[in-house]
């Protein structure tokens, strides 16, 4: 429907061009016979005159003469008939006015002549050729004001001179009527003459609108093509006209390629081919499709599909060339792309191949009836069997018998999970000898095919074997070590208390001097043998992993105050400054084990006063190093330590020459606190300046105050963080930070009195002074462990029934069941939660008022 | 709109003026063709005294003529048209007049050898004027043709307008006379140049009497 309504609107497209172009033609005749008859009227002005010159030139008055009237009408009436029409020509052409006006002047121009040549019958002619040359217009019309002129002219000569063969009174009067005759005659044929020229015409315009529909169509088709299409010159080769297409594919405008050829943007590397095909075109090829290169303006490769042929005229002769171009860019790009893409391919099936080759390994596939399907060649190395006495061969047939069922077993196991891994199991080589094989596997579904590798692992299975002997004999090493560090501490320990009991006693026995003397000698002797032995236990402890530590946020200031409150004294005696850093912040918490952390901080500053000249310094400094990280500095002014000697300051047993010094110390004092600040997480070092002093710090964890757990604008209203119990509760706990935070989380309990202490021996005594409803026990204490306070309250007849609830950092499940065992009611583990240390608080004081009750009642 | 119309009037006002000066031009022509010249006083017998030699057996035309005058041309074309059909019927004169005063060749002019190439028809001079006034010819191309007898038949002009060749009354009315037939009419209006100078000339056409 819609291509029919095209046709038809193409129709009558082409109906109108056709009209126009009809219009077009007959208005160039009308101009072009305007022009012929401007030049006609003046040949025939000019024409007049001479004739008028020759036959009648003067006239005469006996022998006198004048010139002739002719004359003077020819040069007057002749310019009036002639100038008029000239200047419509100029001032209107091609419009009907002039063509009548022509038609008009025409017509009296014959009149003129006859008049002027005497009405010679030849002069008459000039009507008939007139007449004639009037239908070069092709318009009948303009025959008709020539007609009427021709006839009005005869009509009145005819009236005013009788007897006139052209006069109604002729000689004969069917002369006129012949007369008139001849000029209908003549019109007759002329106006058929104007009808078929006017046909002829249309059929000009008509032909030519259709070329022109055709050509224009021909042109559309050229310039809208997808493809690039462009025109080029056989003789010269240059482009004659080019499509946008073509212009947009190689990025050239159409003016910059009209002044090039098709060889100035070929790739130079396909100049030569396309040179050849050229000639080849040039020799009679008509038609011609290359896959070739083009330059783009911008310098990029364009692929394209170029098809020629020949354009030849109509008789024949090869004009031009017509090429046209079609983008293949993306698709080489693909092509590349798959060529890449199998070149890698093929590298890397080569490099598998080299793999498979050389690899030691044996990588194979089997399938799923577990037959060799591809096998490599390290398979005779691995089994003595070649990879073409395997294919097509059960693995399982390989397998030692022992292994089979472990193998199946993994086999199934394999087809579930799609994959295998670290399993080894041993095979038979060919020559009887067993192999320990590692297998790695994965189990293609698709494929129905398992996909291994697999390793000998004979020798490492052997030294495996080794190792674990060899563990065996070190742990039972160890233990028998263990067993008698053990028995050395308590063999030690054992004289060693009699030594220094014995020592005090005689101290106290008012001794003479030298009996002072010699029993401060047996108690230094074996204060120092005592020092050694706890040293290498704690030493013996970290290494075994049995060292116990309760790491919990610490107050740094309250660590360092008891630390130096402790050395003050010794500082004193040897007059030495002990100053702390200014701007230590109270509330800065690390996260360390109390005890530990106080020991490492005590060793520290025992040494620097011992190392430290009388009268020297000593400062103490707490820095952040980091954003989660707290470093203690402590200074002296001591003879500092040389640089190559730093490295073996933490060597056990290794005090770097100052053994003749006189200075004690046992050598161990560092090297456990590089243990215990890494069990701690925390850090240990030095810096030195021989003659200047040294600088020990340690670094450990920062930590938020156990205070800020508090929830703030505590109100006394009852909810998950108060009790509504009555009673007393014991805390038991060193760490002051903890003791204040418990203090705080009391203190707006008015129903419930709190007792503090912070030593173990100490608790025991409030324990059994004010019995307490509940014993809040930390298991880290200074003079007692926790779990030895414990089992003392138990064994008390007044603490036996007292609840006690475990608070402690060190929390495992192991040591949780032994406590429970022990006699604690239940455990809590720092930092504290509120809502569960009420609720304990709350239940435990609950049940333990209920059970009072009950034995009252 | 407007300056369509302005054209269209343009054109037609200059239409209309080309064909008013056409058209008086064309009055003035045609006027000056349709003017006859004088006539003398015409003598109804063959003057006596006269040197053209008459013959009694044959009627006797006579034309004077002006060498010189175009006017004559269509004049002794329309002579010859009669001489042949009467050729042999009629002695032919054609008398040239040579005005005084005149030089010898005045009257060697190609009309005179038309006239002389015209059978049967004598060319002759008519020095001073003196014949043609005996015969009352004033006007180029006055013709006249007297019987056997010497008596005038027909006198006047045998073109219909000044130089127009073709038929015309004149003509027709030789003929007649020549065939001894009737003749429509024995005058006509001459038309042509003065054969000589008047001495009072009145009007302004030149070739009036």
């Amino acid at each position: 429907m819609f291509e029919i309504a095209s046709l038809v609107g193409a129709s009558e497209s082409t109906g109108d061009r056709a009209e126009e172009l009809f219009q077009q033609h007959r208005r160039q005749i009308f101009r072009q016979t305007d022009q012929l008859f401007a030049r006609l009227m003046l040949f025939q002005w000019v024409a007049c005159i001479v004739i008028a010159l020759v036959v009648s030139p003067r006239t005469w008055d006996g022998a006198s003469s004048q010139v002739h009237i002719h004359v003077w009408s020819a040069i007057l009436i002749g310019g009036a008939i002639s100038l008029f029409p000239v200047w419509m020509t100029r001032v209107w052409p091609g419009a009907v006015a002039t063509r009548y006006v022509i038609a008009v002047a025409q017509m009296l121009m014959s009149a003129l002549l006859i008049a002027l040549t005497g009405g010679r019958i030849e002069t008459h002619f000039h009507v008939f050729g007139s007449l004639v040359v009037l239908s070069f217009y092709r318009d009948w019309r303009v025959l008709v004001p020539a007609t009427v002129v021709v006839a009005l002219d005869h009509f009145l000569r005819g009236v005013y001179l009788p007897y006139s063969v052209y006069g109604v009174l002729s000689a004969s009067p069917w002369r006129s009527i012949e007369h008139a005759g001849w000029v209908i005659f003549e019109n007759v044929f002329l106006v058929i003459s104007c009808f078929r020229s006017i046909r002829e015409m249309r059929f000009i315009a008509n032909r030519t609108a259709a070329l022109e529909a055709s050509d224009q169509r021909s042109r559309q088709l050229f310039d809208d093509a997808p493809i690039g299409m462009a025109v080029v010159a056989l003789d010269n080769q240059q482009f004659k006209q080019v499509n946008a297409r073509f212009a947009e594919m190689v990025g050239y405008s159409e003016q910059e390629l009209m002044t090039r050829t098709p060889l100035d943007i070929t790739h130079p590397e396909d100049l030569a081919d396309s040179q050849r095909l050229v000639k080849e075109m040039l020799g009679g090829t008509e038609r011609c499709c290359v896959e070739k290169r083009y330059l783009r303006k911008s310098g990029d490769i364009l692929w394209a599909t170029r098809t020629a042929c020949i354009i030849r005229d109509k008789d024949g002769k090869a004009r031009d060339f017509l090429i046209m171009v079609e983008d293949i860019t993306e698709r080489k790009r693909a092509e590349e792309a798959v060529r890449e893409g199998q070149r890698k391919l093929e590298a890397a099936l080569e490099t598998n191949q080299l793999i498979m080759d050389n690899s030691q390994d044996v990588i194979c596939t089997i399938d799923e009836s577990g037959r060799f399907v591809t096998i490599n060649e390290a398979s005779e190395t691995m089994w003595g069997f070649s990879p073409n006495e395997l294919i097509g061969r059960r693995y399982m047939e390989l397998v030692h018998p022992d292994d089979r069922p472990a193998t199946e077993k993994a086999a199934a196991e394999i087809l579930e999970s799609g994959k295998l891994a670290d399993f080894v199991n041993r095979y038979v080589r060919k020559d009887g000898s067993v192999v320990s094989v590692l297998w790695s596997a994965s189990w293609s579904a698709t494929k129905k095919k398992l996909f291994c590798v697999a390793h000998d692992v004979t020798q490492r299975t052997r030294i495996e074997a080794a190792l674990r002997d060899a563990k065996e004999e070190a742990d039972r090493a160890n233990h028998a070590k263990s067993e008698f560090l053990s028995r050395m501490s308590h063999e030690l320990r054992t004289p060693l208390n009699a030594i220094l009991g014995f020592g005090q006693l005689l101290e106290r026995q008012n001794p003479t001097a030298q009996q002072r003397a010699r029993v401060a000698h047996i108690m230094s002797a074996g204060r120092h043998l005592l020092n050694l032995i706890n040293e290498v236990l704690d030493i013996s402890r970290i290494e075994a992993g049995h060292l116990q530590l309760s790491v919990e946020p610490v107050a740094v200031a309250e660590v360092l105050d008891e630390a130096l409150d402790l050395m003050r004294p010794l500082a004193a005696d040897r007059s030495m400054q002990l100053s702390v850093d200014a701007q230590l912040e109270k509330d800065l918490h690390i996260l360390a084990d109390r005890q530990r952390l106080k020991q490492v901080l005590l060793n520290l500053l025992t040494n620097a006063v011992k190392y430290t000249a009388i009268g020297g310094r000593i400062g103490v400094s707490v820095q952040q190093s980091g954003p989660t990280r707290t470093r203690v500095v402590i200074t002296d002014t001591g003879a500092g330590i040389a640089s190559e000697m730093l490295a073996r300051l933490f060597t056990p047993f290794d005090r770097l020459g100052v053994e003749q010094s006189g200075v004690e110390g046992t050598g161990l004092g560092l090297a456990l606190c590089q243990r215990l600040m890494q069990a701690m997480a925390g850090d240990i070092g030095v810096t030195s300046t021989v003659g200047k002093g040294s600088a020990f710090w340690i670094e450990l964890p920062a930590a938020d105050s156990p205070l800020k757990a508090l929830p703030r604008n505590r109100t006394a209203t009852m909810d998950d963080t108060s009790t509504t119990e009555v009673g007393r509760i014991l805390y038991i706990e060193d760490n002051l930070s903890n003791l204040t935070l418990v203090e705080q989380m009391l203190a707006e309990q008015p129903n419930i009195e709190l007792l503090t202490a912070m030593q173990g021996g100490l608790g025991l005594d409030l324990a059994r002074q004010h019995l307490p409803d509940l014993i809040l026990l930390d298991l880290h204490l200074p003079d007692l462990p926790g779990h030895e306070v414990l089992a003392r309250l138990r064994q008390d007849k007044l603490t036996r029934d007292i609840p006690v609830v475990v608070i402690s950092a060190d929390a495992t499940a192991r040591q949780i069941k032994r406590l429970m065992a022990a006699g604690a009611r239940t455990y809590l583990t720092k930092p504290l939660d509120i809502g569960e240390f009420f609720r304990v608080i709350d239940e435990t004081m609950r049940n333990r008022n209920r059970h009072l009750e009950a034995a009252v009642a | 709109m407007t300056s369509s119309r302005n054209n269209i009037l343009i054109t037609v006002l200059f239409c209309a003026t080309w064909v008013a000066a056409l058209g008086f031009g064309a009055r003035t022509l045609f006027k000056y063709e349709t003017t006859p010249g004088t006539v003398g006083l015409v003598s109804s017998n063959w003057p006596a005294g006269s040197v053209v030699p008459r013959q009694t057996d044959k009627p006797t035309l006579l034309m004077l003529a002006h060498p010189h005058c175009p006017c004559t041309r269509a004049s002794i074309g329309e002579l010859a048209q009669v001489m042949a059909h009467a050729v042999g019927k009629v002695n032919a004169f054609v008398l040239f007049v040579r005005p005084p005063g005149a030089g010898a060749d005045w009257d060697d002019s190609d009309l005179r050898r038309s006239a002389a190439a015209i059978p049967g028809v004598t060319v002759l001079t008519d020095d001073g004027g003196t014949e043609g006034a005996k015969f009352g010819a004033e006007t180029s191309g006055h013709t006249l043709v007297f019987d056997r007898e010497g008596t005038l038949v027909f006198s006047g002009g045998i073109t219909a307008s000044r130089g127009h060749a073709g038929d015309n009354a004149g003509e027709s009315a030789v003929l007649a006379a020549l065939r001894g037939e009737t003749m429509a009419q024995s005058r006509t209006p001459v038309f042509g140049c003065l054969l000589q100078k008047r001495n009072s000339v009145t009007e302004p056409v030149l070739c009036l009497k």
